[in-house]
């Protein structure tokens, strides 16, 4: 229905120059009353058509575009945080960019298509009144717009050169300053701000000769569209003024005449923006459809696991791991300390669903339940791998902390105990809004500090039987520290409910840590190197004592 | 010629499912609303009338380049009138050549011959337009581009002076928001809003002119479309503005939940957050383009009201044409010339009326960014002398942030040149406050601050940074080249070759040298922000680096191991010690393996020391640094 009516939108635009024209021929000319009041009911008629038609043929198209952005936007999503993973990852940057740019432009080809429908309406409008009005000249014009349209495009490539020299030089100066700013205190700790200012005054030259560039390049182009367009009128007026002379055309259809040849160049150059749009429409489309047929990294299916947190590694090779043996029994902390983290990282990668479950194969098992068997979605209910870089939301504190859906067991902490077995209590009462403070930018006002234990205190809120967690205290002090390995400690080992035991792994090489956990393993050239408390590892063992004491 | 749509017919490329002149790729700014730096301060924004005085001043430094962008935009508008007058004697010549009744009086039979005088002036019309408009559109965008670089080179280089206490009081989300969307909105308006807004009321006023210059009658039968125009502004602007508003906070608040849940994917899976995130990320793309379409209806029915204003011009002018030649005042030519112009009339209007929303938005924009432009500058310190060693000697320092509680409470602590001394105590002991006073970041309520028995906040900038250097918390790897970052902190004067054997030599001194030449260009290479991503080790061991290229005789290091991996922490308290040999150091110290090899520990709590002296003394007096190393060590 929207095509259509933009089509019969477009015959009003090219009927205005027609209607003066015959007003003109019909009313002006001969004094005739009677034709001065049909031109009026005429140009009346015409423009309620003009406006009606345009108002309901894009309103539902872009709405339809609209509804299908959206759709495709929140698709990419779900696919994207789909639990079962993608086995091809992509940079945060690259899924963005497909959620929002390229859905928005596959959604773009109904607006391409519309387009398109409306030029050729017009097109075609204007070929038929010409030939209807003087078959020679009418060839004449119609052969000449397309031609002027062609010259024109020859100033098309310095224009887009210059210009995106131009656009990258803008977008360099904008990026610097913004980055100056993001390390304005590490400029002022090195007194630093002058040098820096002299730096983004270059850039700001810099781009402001390649806008001068570019202005010079889009003047060239204004001018020469203006001088073509404006020769071509010349030449059609010329011709039809010379029929209309010679009687071959009345006074009004010359005016018809000028009055189209003006309209011709628009929608020509519709043509070619639509079938440009219709072109990166298509890539989007291609990028979008990638995305969301991407394989997941774990079958759906599987195993229940019987969510008893005891885990058994035994000769896992993975990544660059060459055969490691780890056991976590049911109520225990076991600290993990890799000499080199990226044995660590593997291993992570593995407990967190991020490698195919096929490739684990029966090297870890979860109550004696092989890797491969179990359902990989349904393990995270037992195993929560908490990420060092953990992420806030936007939000309030209180929404950012109470995230993971409740588990089937009650008697977990309370929300006070977490945070205070965290060392998170403080960050919380550092803003009298306390648990309604709100978090703009996704906690980016906190400190690394504040947010690694705001991150911890949400992990154990969430209560897991696992919990594996990756440098938990990297960013805290040497107080605090001490104080989140006692309360971890005490939260879900000492005073834990012996019918429901819960287990800890910490990958770290903090010492307060390590000092409480019930067993600490080395693992040195991917596989463990040794294993027992840290007091008698410190003693016994100097690669553990240069990993942990430096 | 004719435009239903006011973005539509200047640019085609550019028509878009959004409102006017939105692009449905920016995200737009952070969504509004409470803010967790709601209690901040915010940077002044200048009054409309200083905000214009910034423009003006920019555009006065050239004044003839000004002059000239606006006489050829001008003389371009006037050009574009001369095909319609000429159509109109055109149309004049074939009907009195026809002998036709409501031709101008005179003419003879001269044919084809009597065309020749009208093409000429139609062509000559052309290239006079051709050339004028080309130049005139070159000045009016260099003059723009001038205008723009004068005022964002003013506005950073204010922001980079911005005194360290103003900084903590607005928080870096306002300055950000200037620097970057502020400056971007300018930039568009300037680069494509002022152009059109400019060239479009020339020719409004000029074709109104030519109108009334036809028959003054004409010239009323033109503006009584007027009125419309108003009505329908007025109806439209109080709707479209607090709308469009709306839609740009929800398209923030739509691109900060995808990111939010893209950024944070790993710890939505830990937590099985998945449906809560899509459903936030749905809930908010559907507001978005619920919002997108209320827009799209509130716009189709203002661009009905326009067409509306245009049916009652067109009528208008026929009609006065039509009586006007039955009376014989006018020629059938000069009644298609008003026509013609009329029809001309309808693209200017269009960008006119619906520019205001950016003309309005870029405004907002230029007010915020000539208010920190125009900000006063700090007062010149008054010239102290320069320090007489590399001691440091904190007396009797209070310290309080915007008239809070105190957060130090009188604090000494003497340090010899060349002495090493750890600051260790839990989070809000006040440790980072006394590295910030001690490197001159912040002054003190009460007491003094002395390097080498000179006020540090009195030593004017360059000998400050001769004399001491904070690393501070936070870490941030400048994007560009990475020996760029390093030589951020190079004294002035050194460049070139030297420059680059001194980075080099800072390098090689932090123990970075040997992954630095693994990188693709080695040095060269460009890090940061859309640049090869360093580990948090790496990006200290490069602060660690422009420390030890400033060369200062005092280095203040607030946790400068911190965030790094356990294992990693070894590697940099090394370069740390490399980086701060010789100089008189403070180091506020998350590992206590820093505290142990320092001269003297100073442990902090509740904005007092509480315990001073060498590690092993501490160690034995057992108090509470002893409990600490207890726990650190194991033992």
């Amino acid at each position: 229905m929207a095509c259509p009516l933009l089509g019969l939108w477009a015959l009003c635009e090219v009927l205005v120059p027609v209607v003066a024209g015959w007003t003109v021929d019909r009313a002006v000319l001969t004094g005739d009353v009677t034709a001065l009041v049909t031109s009026v009911l005429a140009v009346a008629a015409l423009f309620l058509v003009l406006s009606l038609s345009y108002r309901h043929g894009i309103r539902p198209l872009l709405a339809a575009q609209e509804h299908e952005g959206h759709a495709l936007r929140v698709a990419v999503a779900r696919r994207s945080l789909d639990p079962r993973g993608a086995r091809h990852h992509r940079a945060d940057g690259e899924v963005l960019s497909v959620a929002s740019s390229d859905a928005e432009r596959t959604a773009d080809v109904l607006d391409a298509v519309a387009l398109l429908v409306s030029a050729v309406v017009s097109l075609g409008a204007v070929a038929v009144t010409l030939l209807g009005l003087h078959v020679p000249l009418a060839l004449a014009v119609l052969a000449g717009a397309p031609l002027v349209s062609l010259a024109l495009r020859g100033l098309g490539p310095l224009v887009t050169r210059r210009a995106s020299a131009q656009q990258e030089a803008v977008a360099a100066t904008s990026a610097l300053a913004t980055d100056l700013v993001r390390g304005l205190r590490v400029l002022h700790g090195l007194g630093a701000a002058p040098a820096a200012a002299a730096r983004y005054r270059r850039s700001s030259d810099a781009a402001l000769a390649a806008s001068l560039r570019s202005a010079a390049a889009d003047g060239a182009q204004l001018g020469a569209t203006t001088l073509l367009s404006g020769a071509f009128l010349a030449a059609a007026a010329g011709a039809a003024g010379f029929l209309a002379l010679r009687g071959d055309l009345s006074v009004g259809e010359l005016v018809v005449v000028v009055g189209l040849a003006q309209h011709l160049s628009q929608p020509v150059r519709l043509v070619g923006a639509a079938m440009a749009r219709l072109a990166a429409s298509r890539a989007s489309a291609a990028r979008v459809a990638a995305l969301l047929a991407e394989e997941h990294v774990a079958p759906a299916g599987g195993l229940a696991p019987s969510g008893s947190p005891a885990l058994h590694v035994q000769g896992l090779r993975t990544g660059r791991l060459t055969g490691l043996d780890l056991d976590v029994r049911p109520g225990e902390l076991v600290a993990l300390v890799a000499e080199d983290p990226a044995d660590a990282a593997d291993l992570l990668d593995v407990l967190a669903g991020r490698v195919p479950p096929g490739e684990v194969g029966r090297a870890v098992r979860l109550d004696g339940a092989a890797w491969a068997d179990l359902d990989a979605s349904a393990v995270r209910e037992v195993v929560h791998v908490e990420p060092h870089a953990t992420s806030l939301f936007e939000g309030t504190l209180a929404t950012n902390l109470d995230v993971a859906p409740a588990r089937p067991r009650t008697g977990g902490p309370t929300l006070a105990q977490a945070l205070a077995a965290a060392g998170a209590d403080e960050v919380v009462g550092l803003d009298p809004r306390g648990l309604d403070r709100p978090l703009l930018d996704r906690g980016a006002g906190l400190s690394g500090g504040q947010r690694q234990r705001l991150g911890l205190a949400r992990a154990l809120l969430a209560d897991p039987p696992l919990l594996v967690l990756h440098e938990p205290t990297t960013a805290v002090d040497a107080v605090t520290e001490q104080t989140v390995a006692r309360g971890l400690r005490a939260l879900r080992h000492d005073a834990a409910d012996p019918a429901a035991p819960r287990s800890t792994l910490v990958v770290t090489a903090g010492p307060a840590l390590l000092a409480v956990a019930d067993r600490v393993v080395l693992v040195s050239g991917g596989r463990a190197a040794g294993t027992g408390p840290h007091a008698d590892l410190v003693l016994a063992d100097h690669r553990y004592r240069a990993a942990v004491l430096g | 010629m004719r435009r239903a749509d006011g973005t539509r017919q200047s640019d085609p490329d550019a028509r878009q499912s959004q409102s006017p002149g939105q692009s449905p790729d920016d995200p737009g700014p952070l969504p509004e609303g409470p803010d967790e730096e709601a209690g901040r301060a915010l940077l002044p924004v200048a009054s409309r009338r200083r905000a214009w005085a910034a423009v003006r001043g920019e555009l006065a430094r050239t004044p003839w380049r000004t002059a000239a962008a606006l006489g050829l935009s001008a003389v371009a508008a006037a050009l574009g009138l001369v095909a319609p007058w000429a159509l109109g004697l055109l149309v004049d010549v074939v009907a009195r050549e026809r002998g036709l009744p409501a031709a101008g009086a005179g003419g003879s039979a001269e044919g084809a011959a009597a065309l020749v005088p009208v093409l000429a002036l139609l062509v000559g019309g052309a290239l006079a337009a051709g050339v004028a408009s080309g130049l005139a559109a070159a000045a009016v965008a260099r003059a723009g581009a001038r205008a723009l670089a004068g005022l964002r080179t003013a506005v950073v280089d204010r922001v980079l002076r911005l005194p360290t206490s103003v900084l903590e009081r607005t928080g870096t989300g306002d300055l950000l928001a200037r620097v970057g969307d502020d400056v971007a909105v300018v930039t568009r308006a300037i680069a494509e809003v002022v152009p059109q807004v400019l060239a479009s009321a020339l020719t409004v006023v000029l074709t109104a002119a030519a109108l009334t210059a036809v028959d003054w009658r004409v010239g009323v039968g033109g503006v009584i479309c007027l009125p419309v125009y108003v009505g329908a502004l007025r109806w439209y602007l109080p709707r479209s503005g607090p709308l469009y508003a709306l839609q740009r906070t929800a398209q923030g608040a739509r691109s900060q939940a995808l990111l939010g849940a893209l950024q944070g994917a790993r710890t939505v899976r830990a937590l099985r957050a998945e449906e809560a995130r899509a459903a936030d990320v749905e809930a908010r793309s559907a507001r978005a383009r619920d919002l997108a379409i209320t827009v799209l209806r509130l716009f189709t029915r203002f661009a009905s009201a326009m067409n509306l204003a245009e049916a009652v011009g067109v009528v208008a002018v026929l009609g006065t044409g039509f009586w006007l030649v039955r009376g014989g005042t006018l020629t059938v030519g000069e009644v298609t010339t008003a026509v013609l112009l009329f029809l001309q009339l309808f693209g200017p209007l269009g960008v006119l009326l619906t520019s205001f929303d950016d003309v309005q938005s870029a405004g907002a924009s230029l007010a915020r960014l000539a208010g920190v432009a125009q900000m006063p500058a700090a007062a010149a310190p008054v010239a102290a002398p320069a320090p007489a060693d590399a001691s440091v000697r904190v007396d009797g320092v209070v310290h309080r942030y915007d008239g809070g509680p105190p957060v130090l409470h009188g604090v000494d602590l003497a340090l010899a040149p060349g002495e090493h001394v750890a600051v260790v105590g839990a989070s809000g002991a006040g440790k980072s406050t006394l590295a910030a006073l001690v490197a001159g970041e912040l002054a003190p309520a009460v007491g003094r601050v002395l390097l080498g028995g000179s006020e540090v906040g009195a030593l004017d900038p360059e000998q400050r940074r001769r004399s001491v250097v904070l690393v501070s918390q936070e870490v941030h790897v400048f994007s560009g080249r990475l020996l760029d970052d390093v030589a951020m902190a190079a004294p002035p004067g050194l460049e070139g070759a030297a420059l680059e054997r001194a980075v080099t030599a800072a390098l090689e001194a932090v123990g970075a040298a040997a992954w630095v030449r693994t990188l693709p260009d080695g040095a060269a290479t460009r890090v940061g922000e859309g640049g090869v991503a360093l580990t948090p080790e790496q990006a200290q061991q490069l602060a660690l680096a422009r420390l030890v290229l400033a060369d200062p005789a005092v280095a203040v290091l607030d946790e400068a191991t911190a965030e790094a991996g356990s294992t990693g922490a070894a590697a940099l308290e090394r370069a740390a010690r490399a980086a701060t040999a010789g100089r008189t150091t403070l180091v506020v110290a998350h590992r206590l393996t820093q505290a142990r090899l320092a001269d003297r520990v100073v442990v902090m709590a509740g904005g007092r020391v509480v315990e001073v002296g060498a590690h092993d003394d501490l160690v034995a007096a057992a108090g509470p640094y002893a409990d600490l190393w207890r726990a650190w060590s194991g033992g």
